[in-house]
């Protein structure tokens, strides 16, 4: 009770501040915001021009205005997601108002998780962040790696300008999952230079799960989930589509991207949607180099049909992805030499102008998708379904002895079939609970003729889960827990060093567990904290790998591989134990007045950490290597997420964001390469609905800062270590802790600009956006690029970008 | 109650089902083994005396490849002094079969001259011709070269020496560089990608 008589008193504080007379300004606005499913909207800001008081709507949805003066306001009620609602208002003593948000266009279809006003679903995780349909469109023509870099916590592990891959809270790999349109991303994700194969244009928005809660998907969510949702297929026979055209200045890169969708007349519930994406791109460019050969072709495309009922329904999808990257040419090493001669050079070798040829080395993946999924919804629950089928291909072309140069040195199919069951019962006030099951069947195969040792044997992977989820409401509480068991079992057949042929199967088995708790507080505040238990099967690639690997310079062994006779071994003769994490994340809301805030401390603790760990150097004909051999080790990651909102006025908006992160190795008490430093963001933003003819009016200014790295592994040299062999001393010897070649590059800090505008005509949209990136064409390397041995990031790069919705 | 015994039923039937079709396939497809050209386990340094006599052969052998076991030099180069010689290289591909052209590195090496060049240095000066100690690092010092590529630029795989007038010690090293589109005449052994780096110890006796 004594909260609710802080916040009046807070709020007559502040009224008094305004200045007004007390005696008048006792009027009471009340109301709720729903959108057209008559659901609360929670987290909708309700906003009181031209004073600029704000509010935050409560888990029902409804927000309360107190100690208003009389008189006439402008109401302006907004979320993402949703059209901005405003409409002038007479307040005098008490008025009541419920308010109804559309959603906005072609947002939010029936997405595997539901914004957060379908809260009763277990599927609705704890801690997650929404990469919504405009924010989306802000990062249009970048791929899903870089785009998903603006959601707080996630950030990327690069290789060079083409390739991002996720890092949710410091972890990545195996260890984020991606949910493509509800099926898991089964690609060769083992690579650190292997980006996840998906067309961020099929997305209407993107979220971003950092705790393990999402135990429905099974294994590896060590870090956390990315689900891609697209768009729910229209039920009605009206034809609609966008039409997207990106062209960026830096590599001289256009991207197109359409989609078109429709109903079927006189059979209502059907629906259908065409979609496909181009994409070329030349070389890109530092301020003062051109990165040779980091073209990127690109040719994506979707179709989806399906049946929608009450009660009922089904959907038949269909992707596919291709892309061809160069990777920069100046990395092409095969020796310690080599590797010195690179990173002491200002400019990467191989250096030439512009070109839009993509040359060796370069990738050439291509993925498809196939997902079949129903669900019913009978008297004691819903039902549903849903089979995939992936086929993925990676070839890998490197620089080779003549001809060689034409058959790529890696060559990989994996096709993967899921079949996903659930069961759930009917939405009730005081509880949900989910049952379901899960198998996946994978078969990785080698195709022959890359006249090479293969990096990774053949392998047949077959997995199981079956969980259960519940959540309950109690008052303000809500509770979810949920249990899993899983197992999975590999078969091997691989060659050795020798191009010996080896054989093996084995399997693993293991329970993960999450609980999480939501609570509303007074005063806008929500709490929530989440606590799970999550493990992951090692992966082949870190069992068998063996050989040099594209633009490495150094050989890596897998965990079975002996330390000195490189034989594979059992897995039962090796000390291997598999990856388990503990999480916990806390997420903190919070708004008053016009500031809105979330704080999300989290400690994950993963044992048995596996990762590559320089172990020394070794003699062949080409040179002296030095070699990394897959580890396990128990690591610690603390970090922090922050972001804020700050409305200085009724169009002006300030938006902070924060991301701090430590990684410790605990079992060597030492740290780890390649952990995203600490990150700072200052967004201003001004938006107007409507100035003139046009609308969603924006001007931002994006100032980002990137710390240095300062909890990096001890610098060994290149040159110290081919000094010290020309000396026969082994570095690694007596100390064989954790190494990188070079210093941690400094911090630094970044402008980004962008204005934006729509514009309707004829029932067509028009969005028009103008950004520049790095503004200030500064020159600088970030940590977690993993060409930052060789070259400088991207400079100044201008966007314009023209999306048309009809 | 009855309504869990059916959802039951329903889990464990479809479990049974999908398990029986997965296991009839859950076997890993038969990788075929792979031919390795690239890869050069042995490098063979002969070195003809010209007034006739016999070769003095060295070899380097790998006999791990990509293993963590280090390159071994089965002696030293023991040549006469005051003698004119010429070095001839050879590089195998033990892995392969002798009959297979996988198997002999030096063919590829000639085949493809215009991206492949040997570059040498040595110290002590061993060498009474060429004068210096090699053009790895410096292209410009000398060296005899016996083979030129299609566009006249030398390959290194047969090249001319004359030992040292007296008994000394030291280094000789081998360099082989894969250099597609840079190989030029001023192009160096920091130039592309090494596919031979071996260092070997010379008695001038």
């Amino acid at each position: 009770m004594h909260l609710r008589k802080a916040i009046l008193v807070l709020l007559i504080l502040y009224s008094s501040l305004d200045g007004n007379s007390q005696s008048t300004c006792k009027s009471i606005f009340t109301g709720q915001v729903l959108d057209e499913a008559k659901q609360p909207v929670i987290g909708a800001t309700v906003l009181l021009l031209p004073q600029n008081l704000g509010q935050v709507v409560d888990l029902s949805g409804n927000f309360k205005f107190e100690n208003l003066c009389a008189g006439n306001y402008k109401v302006r009620v907004q979320f993402l997601g949703f059209v901005d609602e405003e409409f002038d208002l007479q307040i005098n003593d008490k008025v009541n108002r419920v308010v109804i948000l559309k959603e906005d266009v072609k947002e939010l279809g029936e997405v595997v998780i539901n914004a957060h006003h379908d809260a009763a679903h277990t599927e609705y995780a704890n801690s997650f962040t929404q990469l919504s349909e405009k924010q989306l469109d802000e990062v249009a023509g970048k791929s899903l790696g870089e785009s998903l870099k603006e959601v707080s916590g996630v950030s990327s592990i690069q290789t060079g300008p083409g390739i991002f891959k996720p890092v949710i809270h410091g972890v990545h790999s195996q260890r984020v999952l991606i949910l493509n349109y509800g099926i898991r991303q089964e690609g060769q994700q083992w690579g650190a230079e292997h980006a996840p194969e998906i067309d961020p244009f099929i997305a209407s928005n993107i979220i971003v799960i950092k705790d393990a809660s999402a135990i429905k998907y099974g294994t590896d969510a060590l870090g956390g989930v990315i689900v891609v949702n697209p768009p729910e297929l229209p039920s009605k026979a009206e034809l609609g589509g966008t039409f997207n055209a990106i062209s960026q200045s830096n590599g001289k890169s256009g991207t197109v991207s359409g989609m078109l969708e429709g109903g079927i007349k006189n059979h209502d519930g059907w629906g259908w949607r065409l979609q496909g994406t181009g994409k070329r791109s030349g070389d890109f460019h530092t301020p003062d180099y051109s990165l040779t050969n980091t073209g990127i072709k690109e040719l994506n495309f979707s179709t989806s049909t399906g049946y929608h009922k009450d009660n009922a329904g089904f959907d038949i999808f269909f992707s596919h992805f291709k892309t061809e990257l160069g990777v920069l040419k100046g990395t092409a090493i095969s020796s310690l030499e080599d590797l010195a001669n690179a990173m002491e050079r200002e400019e990467p070798l191989y250096t030439s102008g512009f070109s839009y040829r993509i040359a060796e080395p370069r990738q050439e993946v291509s993925h498809n998708l196939l997902k079949i999924n129903g669900h019913i919804l009978t008297k004691h629950g819903e039902w549903k379904l849903q089979y995939g089928f992936q086929n993925n291909n990676r070839k890998e072309f490197d620089i080779r002895m003549g001809d060689l140069a034409k058959i790529p040195a890696i060559d990989l199919k994996l096709n993967t079939h899921t079949l996903d069951a659930e069961w759930e019962t009917l939405h009730s006030d005081k509880r949900t609970v989910s049952f379901g099951m899960s198998g996946m069947y994978q078969n990785n195969e080698n195709i022959f003729g890359t006249q090479r040792l293969p990096f990774i044997p053949n392998f047949a992977n077959l997995s199981g889960g079956i969980f259960a989820v519940t959540k309950l409401f109690l008052n303000q509480w809500t509770v979810d827990l949920g249990t899993r068991y899983d197992y999975r079992y590999y078969d091997v057949k691989g060659f050795d060093y020798k191009n010996t042929r080896y054989e093996s199967s084995f399997s693993f088995n293991n329970i993960s567990a999450s609980a999480g708790a939501t609570v509303t507080l007074p005063r806008n505040q929500i709490l929530n904290l989440n606590l799970s238990s999550a493990w992951r099967p090692p992966h082949v690639a870190e069992l068998y790998s063996v050989g040099t690997h594209q633009s490495a310079a150094a050989i890596e062994y897998g965990l079975l591989l002996n330390d000195s006779t490189n034989e594979v071994m059992n897995i039962k003769d090796v000390n291997f134990k598999t990856e388990q994490a503990v999480k916990f994340v806390a997420t903190y809301t919070s708004t008053w007045q016009r500031f809105a805030f979330e704080v999300s401390p989290y400690v994950n603790y993963i044992f048995n950490y596996i990762y590559l760990r320089p172990e020394g150097i070794t003699k062949n004909v080409r040179g002296v290597y030095p070699y990394y051999r897959y580890t396990q080790t128990d690591a610690l990651f603390i970090g922090v997420d922050v972001t804020g909102t700050w409305h200085a006025s009724s169009y002006f908006k300030v938006l902070p964001k924060v991301s701090l992160l430590r990684v410790s190795d605990v079992r060597n008490d030492d740290y780890l390469v390649f952990i995203p430093s600490n990150r700072y963001e200052l967004a201003f933003r001004y938006d107007r609905p409507s100035i003139l003819a046009f609308k969603n009016i924006y001007v931002e200014t994006k100032l980002k800062y990137v710390a240095k790295q300062h909890r990096a592994p001890r610098v060994i040299t290149v040159r110290q270590i081919i000094d010290a062999e020309d000396q026969s001393i082994d570095l690694f010897a007596n100390d064989n802790s954790n190494f990188d070649f070079m210093a941690a590059p400094n911090g630094y800090g970044l402008l980004n600009l962008a204005v934006g505008a729509s514009l309707k005509r004829d029932r067509v949209q028009y969005d028009f956006r103008i950004a520049a990136e790095n503004a200030l064409n500064q020159s600088y390397r970030e940590y977690t690029n993993r060409f930052r041995y060789y070259a400088d990031d991207v400079g100044r790069n201008f966007i314009f970008s023209l999306k048309c919705i009809f | 109650m009855k309504n869990y015994k059916n959802i039951f039923k329903a889990i464990t039937i479809s479990i049974t089902l999908i398990s029986i079709g997965f296991l009839a396939a859950c076997n890993s497809s038969d990788p075929k083994k792979e031919d390795t050209p690239e890869l050069i386990t042995k490098a063979t340094l002969t070195f003809t005396p010209i007034g006739g006599g016999s070769p003095i052969v060295i070899s380097a052998t790998d006999p791990d490849g990509d293993g963590v076991q280090d390159i071994v030099v089965d002696g030293d180069i023991n040549l006469a002094a005051d003698t004119d010689y010429t070095l001839t290289l050879t590089l195998i591909n033990e892995l392969a079969t002798p009959t297979d052209p996988a198997y002999d590195i030096s063919a590829e090496v000639e085949e493809e001259g215009a991206e492949h060049m040997f570059y040498f240095s040595w110290t002590n000066n061993v060498f009474f011709n060429p004068t210096g100690n090699g053009n790895i690092d410096n292209r410009s010092d000398g060296l005899n070269y016996n083979d030129s590529d299609d566009n006249g630029l030398p390959i290194g795989l047969s090249t001319s020496w004359s030992s040292s007038l007296t008994v000394v010690s030291g280094k000789f090293r081998v360099m082989l560089k894969h250099q597609p589109d840079l190989k030029s005449q001023t192009s160096t052994s920091s130039d592309g990608e090494t596919d031979l780096d071996i260092e070997f110890v010379i008695n001038i006796q």
